[in-house]
């Protein structure tokens, strides 16, 4: 004997006698008839060595007992995200999920709709028999209107909601290429099941797309009916609540081509984007006049104004000069458009804390910025302000020396107002001398991967921040003499 | 051919009695009332199987596709065969299975060139990190501050045959990591801890199918929708809670951008050594902070494993699988992982320390917080007092063996952490299952994303120093 079914079911805790030949399932139970479509059908294709089965949460959760075949066993109501994870692995294996009605249709819903919709190529397997079987005859989603169970027990009414019609919600989808109802009551119904299976399993081998076969099933422990009862029940009864029939069948050409995993050295440097040229070297000495060894600076504005581009510009100066380097952004929602600070230290060591709470120098490119962070500046610092939109200075620690710069202006002028944060990052290299300016330019030309024109009007940009500084300087070194 | 002579060859159908359970669909079946409902009782199974009277049977062989059992009703293997006098057991073969035993494919170490240090963000560090150590395959779910971590490998994992997906859910998520991880796949996540909550199910369902995984949760301000400021708010959660049942991960705790990177890659590889999910925990912090990274000498081009479910003639023997229905069972797993657990104990245990070995004030604190520990120790030895910080680097197994040799000079632990005391449980478990008597216990806690500064470290240390000069005890 040769099939896709084990040849005996160990899984089941028996070497041999009835419990290793025989299923769980009780007489006249739908499930049996599903795995021998599928164990046959497997064994038409002749893919039983590529098959992985995922056995659900229910009474088919030792659905691995019985199919030959790799097998796991997965969370209720999440095989279609484990069938997902299994293909993805190998797209060369065939994936079949098979679920039953709690499973899928009700606390698995969010993964059937979103593989199916997902549209890989794999296969699931609905039981649907309108009764939870494991737990003892519960309702399903699928339960009927009017049908009594253990929580149901006056019949399913409104407030239970109406029994869910998987199989043409998920023909509504645009993923699925392969969508039917069938049922198992008589042999005209069983050939149309055992032939559904065949093609939505076939639909994947041949890497179409998402197959889903809903099967009508008959539950009689808890119906609380003979086999034959139950099978009558389930033409007579569910049938017309869930139609049979094809509900969704196209055959798109296979469009399935996953890459496979690559591993080579030469194209994952490029792909990170490594380098092994050693960045040339500017500094003279780590900028003592500014911290013996600690320097840290906050740019403040709003989302858009560029601090976080310059930000993350010094701290790869920094770590190019062969000092330590951090940045930090404030990252909140704020960042998408609200205020948007960012912290970055210089240190001759290592970087301790990232965050900047008492900066050495601030830039800030509104006044909420200026306002809130200008006090947090410590003795001695300095404030880099855009006097463009900045008409007044808080009242900031002893000897703090603040310079309106008009960034906007300045940037208005070139033609680009994006570029208002080199106008300052040139400004903050003339007030502090943080690194020589060869350093500041070779990253602001790294950095900003621009075309030449755009490059030509960053470094006009810098250079017009720098001479605002000086000439902001000049004109205060003037005034000082003058009220001396 | 005429039809009656193919018809006269048709097998027809033969039944061991005790594989039916007698309900009777075959006999519906058959339109020529071959098959009965049968009397008499089987004593095998206590049921009254179907009764086939072979003279009727055309042999149209409806009844085998009527027939829900595996071994049920099935066609005659010759017109002679009397199952009778034949064994099963002899008829189906004598193995379960035709299946290979399944060999494994070994991981490859490919040497990296010297490269100049890159400047990374945390998550794309660790990113980078997934990436060396051959993870191909990515699931998840966006949420704030982890979300750069994903972004960065949607880019990158095509250029390189993987698979990025954005699933509907961290549910789906990572029952997807389930899935590849299950094929052998190096599989991981990035996440927050909202997400990281809800992925303790499939968790809990790894540890028990034993299925490796990475998860990076950038841990951020709780409970419930919380904020999206640092906090080191799920310890508790990762250390003690990994979803239900018997249940612990080895949770790596990095401090920096290049620890971002170096964990991520360890974490692959213990995960796979352990069949065993691994947990990284940074604050949001951490996952935000640019620096400088160097990238390491070597990377991992992965094998498929012996036990994985691939989807091959190789590995079709394999079943990924946490459900043990029996007690005798499920108690034999369950010792099983305690002695995985044991040996994570032993050979795991990671940790930092600095300026321990004769410190009186021993600091303990982990990722962002250890930074700003850091620079509170070294103002407190420039003031002369003799300070040290201690950084688990590994949250579980939490580092006690170190730890514990700190213990004789210590007049106290100061314990500082971005949460609100869920480090200092784990300190206070793993001393109290070393059968060590705790020094004196003192804190610094920030919650709420506010961390904790150097000066409020200091300042507490201050306080307990002058506390002992004036009265010589606590």
């Amino acid at each position: 004997m040769d099939t896709v079914f084990y040849n005996r079911f160990e899984r089941n805790g028996a070497q041999d006698g009835v419990k290793a030949h025989a299923t769980h399932y009780c007489a006249g139970c739908g499930h049996g008839l599903a795995h021998k479509y599928m164990a046959e059908v497997i064994d038409e294709l002749g893919i039983q060595d590529r098959t992985v089965a995922i056995s659900p949460v229910g009474c088919s959760v030792f659905l691995y007992y019985y199919l030959d075949v790799g097998n796991s066993q997965a969370a209720h109501g999440r095989a279609p995200a484990v069938g997902i994870g299994h293909k993805l692995a190998n797209p060369d294996s065939i994936v079949i999920s098979y679920q039953g009605d709690g499973d899928l249709a009700s606390i698995g819903l969010a993964e059937i709709i979103s593989a199916a919709q997902m549209g890989l190529p794999f296969t699931v397997i609905f039981v649907n028999n309108a009764i939870y079987g494991m737990t003892g005859g519960q309702m399903a989603p699928t339960t009927l209107m009017h049908q009594k169970t253990a929580t149901t027990p006056d019949g399913r009414n409104r407030l239970m909601g109406e029994p869910l019609k998987m199989a043409e919600l998920i023909a509504g989808l645009d993923g699925p290429v392969y969508v039917e109802r069938v049922a198992l009551f008589n042999n005209k119904q069983r050939m149309r099941a055992r032939k559904a299976i065949h093609k939505a399993i076939q639909m994947q081998v041949e890497g179409r797309g998402f197959s889903f076969v809903e099967v009508l099933s008959e539950c009689p422990t808890h119906l609380k009916m003979t086999p034959e009862e139950a099978e009558k029940w389930v033409e007579e009864q569910m049938v017309p609540v869930y139609p049979l029939g094809v509900k969704k069948d196209t055959a798109p050409e296979p469009w399935f081509e996953p890459g496979e995993p690559d591993y080579d050295v030469e194209r994952m440097l490029r792909t990170l984007g490594t380098t092994d040229v050693p960045a040339r070297r500017f500094n003279k000495g780590f900028p003592r006049h500014l911290d013996p060894s600690d320097v840290g600076i906050k740019l403040a504005g709003a989302g858009g104004d560029g601090a976080q581009t310059i930000a993350k510009l010094l701290c790869n100066a920094a770590i190019d000069e062969g000092f330590d380097g951090t940045y930090i952004p404030s990252y909140g929602p704020e960042s998408r458009g609200g205020t948007s600070y960012a912290d970055v230290h210089v240190a001759d060591g290592e970087v301790l804390s990232p965050a900047v709470p008492d900066p050495h120098v601030l830039v800030a490119f509104n006044a909420p910025s200026l306002d809130k962070f200008g006090p947090t500046v410590r003795p001695g610092g300095i404030v880099l302000y855009d006097a463009t939109v900045i008409h007044s200075v808080p009242k900031l620690a002893d000897g703090v020396r603040a310079y309106g710069i008009p960034f906007t202006r300045l940037a208005a002028e070139l033609g680009v107002f994006r570029v208002k944060n080199i106008v300052a990052l040139g400004a903050l290299q003339a007030a502090t001398e943080l690194f020589p300016v060869t350093t500041m330019r070779s990253a602001l030309h790294r950095a900003i991967h621009a075309v030449a024109e755009v490059a030509h009007i960053n470094d006009r940009a810098f250079d017009a921040g720098a001479e605002s500084f000086k000439a902001v300087l000049q004109q205060e070194l003037v005034s000082e003499v003058s009220s001396n | 051919m005429s039809e009656t002579v193919t018809r006269a060859e048709r097998p027809k159908p033969f039944l061991f009695p005790q594989f039916c359970k007698a309900c009777g669909r075959c006999v519906e079946a058959c339109s020529h009332g071959a098959i009965t409902m049968g009397t008499e009782i089987d004593p095998r199974t206590g049921l009254t199987p179907v009764v086939i009277d072979l003279e009727k049977c055309n042999g149209c062989g409806l009844c085998f596709e009527a027939c829900p059992e595996p071994f049920g009703l099935m066609p005659k293997p010759d017109k002679d065969f009397d199952p009778g006098v034949v064994d099963p057991e002899t008829l189906f073969g004598a193995k379960a299975s035709t299946a290979q035993m399944p060999v494994g494919t070994p991981d490859v170490e490919l040497p990296l060139p010297h490269t100049e240090p890159m400047v990374l963000k945390g998550t794309h560090a660790s990113a980078v990190g997934a990436l060396l150590a051959g993870c191909r395959h990515f699931f998840g779910y966006p949420i704030t501050p982890s979300t750069e971590g994903a972004e960065l490998l949607a880019k990158l994992l095509p250029g390189l045959g993987g698979t990025f997906v954005q699933a509907v859910s961290e549910v789906a998520a990572v029952n997807m990591m389930y899935g590849a991880g299950g094929a052998g796949r190096r599989t991981m996540t990035f996440t927050s801890s909202p997400g990281f909550s809800l992925m303790l199910e499939g968790i809990s369902y790894m540890i028990g199918a034993e299925v490796p995984a990475v998860f990076v949760n950038i841990m951020r301000g709780g409970p419930g929708l919380g904020n999206i400021a640092p906090e080191q708010a799920d310890i508790k959660l990762v250390c003690r809670g990994l979803g239900h049942g018997n249940t612990h991960a080895i949770v790596l705790a990095p401090a920096s951008p290049q620890e971002m990177l170096d964990l991520t890659m360890l974490a692959f590889d213990l995960a796979f050594r352990y069949r065993n999910p691994v947990v990284i925990v940074g604050d949001g912090y951490l996952g935000q902070i640019t620096g400088k990274v160097q990238l390491p000498d070597a990377m991992v081009k992965p094998g498929i494993p012996e036990w994985a479910v691939f989807g091959d003639a190789n590995h079709r023997g394999n079943l990924i699988n946490s459900i043990r229905l029996s007690e005798a069972e499920l108690e034999m797993h369950n010792v099983f992982l305690n002695e995985k657990y044991d040996r994570m104990r032993e050979a795991e245990q990671r940790s930092d320390a600095f300026l321990c070995d004769d410190a009186e004030w021993i600091v303990i604190a982990a990722n962002t917080p250890a930074r700003m520990a850091k620079g509170a120790v070294e103002d407190l030895r420039r003031q002369g007092i003799k300070a040290g910080l201690f950084r688990p680097v590994t949250l579980w197994p939490f580092p006690i063996d170190a730890l514990a040799s700190f213990v004789p000079h210590a007049k106290g632990f100061v314990v500082v952490e971005a949460g609100s005391g869920q480090l200092e449980d784990e300190v206070r478990l793993a001393m109290s299952h070393a059968g060590l008597a705790l020094p004196h216990m003192a804190h610094v806690r920030r919650s709420g994303g506010v961390l904790p500064s150097k000066k409020e470290i200091i300042d507490r240390i201050l306080e307990l120093e002058e506390v002992t000069h004036g009265h010589g005890v606590l």
